[in-house]
């Protein structure tokens, strides 16, 4: 069965249906999660709360769109609220210029991005993300990460197009900025 | 060379390629302005650096995935009433 027809059997009350979607779509669930909150536990809360919600509101889709980007936005909105109730604060980003000047690089050929499994990388990748606010963290992930064009990454985050491709300007110079930083110490 | 620098051209300067970067990276490159902006990005060494850096900083995140555990599937299909 493809995804429609599965999502059809699964609305008419088929588990087998609905576990092999589950199990389709689990893997992409968790590892966006995770891209967003940078913790596994938090990533696997993520992925059962969306399964919940995805289970609740099967009857409700229309398959006018891919499931998978009904489930994007499922875990995208969950970070955010999630992010919200905890209240972190997060420095503002609103002045690019500020992530722009920057007249000495660093030496970007050192950095073992083919063995992305390299820990001292892994953990300058997590410390600059993890000071990008999650608006902005979810539209770089979206956009750049994922590859959802800038139409698709504004519905999945009931953004404008203008308003996508600040929050990305700003995330890339933000980002690029703080690994630069780090490589240079 | 300086962020305000121009090189030869005049019409551009490498804080606004570095802008143009951040915002326009894997759109079209087909306008006037783009135009400008690649013709200074063929001759800057500094813009290409940064250029390539932006680039590095996306692949970077793109390799950075995390696998579900056998535990946290097992644990998902139980919640979800759905047991092998």
């Amino acid at each position: 069965m493809d995804e429609q027809q599965l999502v059809l059997a699964a609305q008419a009350g088929d588990k087998k249906a609905l576990a092999e979607l589950v199990n389709m779509y689990e893997k992409t669930v968790y590892n966006f999660a995770f891209k967003i909150c940078r913790e596994p536990e938090k990533a696997e809360n993520t992925m059962q709360e969306t399964f919940l919600s995805m289970i609740k509101s099967l009857h409700q889709f229309d398959g006018k769109s891919k499931l998978s980007t009904w489930l994007y936005r499922i875990v995208a909105n969950h970070c955010l609220m999630e992010f919200r109730k905890k209240r972190h604060r997060f420095i503002s980003i609103d002045d690019e210029d500020e992530f722009i000047e920057d007249n000495s690089a660093a030496d970007w050929s050192t950095i073992p991005y083919q063995s992305i499994e390299n820990e001292e990388l892994r953990k300058i990748l997590d410390e600059a993300i993890s000071k990008l606010p999650p608006d902005y963290r979810i539209v770089f992930m979206l956009r750049d990460v994922e590859g959802f064009s800038t139409e698709e990454t504004g519905k999945m985050t009931e953004l404008s197009g203008p308003a996508v491709k600040s929050r990305l300007h700003r995330a890339r110079a933000f980002l690029r900025k703080e690994i630069n930083e780090a490589l240079k110490r | 060379m300086n962020m305000e620098s121009t090189l030869n051209s005049g019409k551009v300067t490498c804080k606004e390629v570095m802008h143009h970067i951040c915002e326009n990276l894997k759109e079209d490159f087909n306008s006037e302005r783009c135009r400008t902006i690649r013709e200074h990005l063929d001759k800057c060494h500094e813009c290409q650096d940064y250029f390539k850096s932006v680039e590095l900083t996306i692949e970077c995140y793109k390799k950075y995935n995390m696998d579900l555990p056998k535990e946290a599937h097992d644990r998902l299909m139980s919640i979800l009433g759905l047991e092998e």
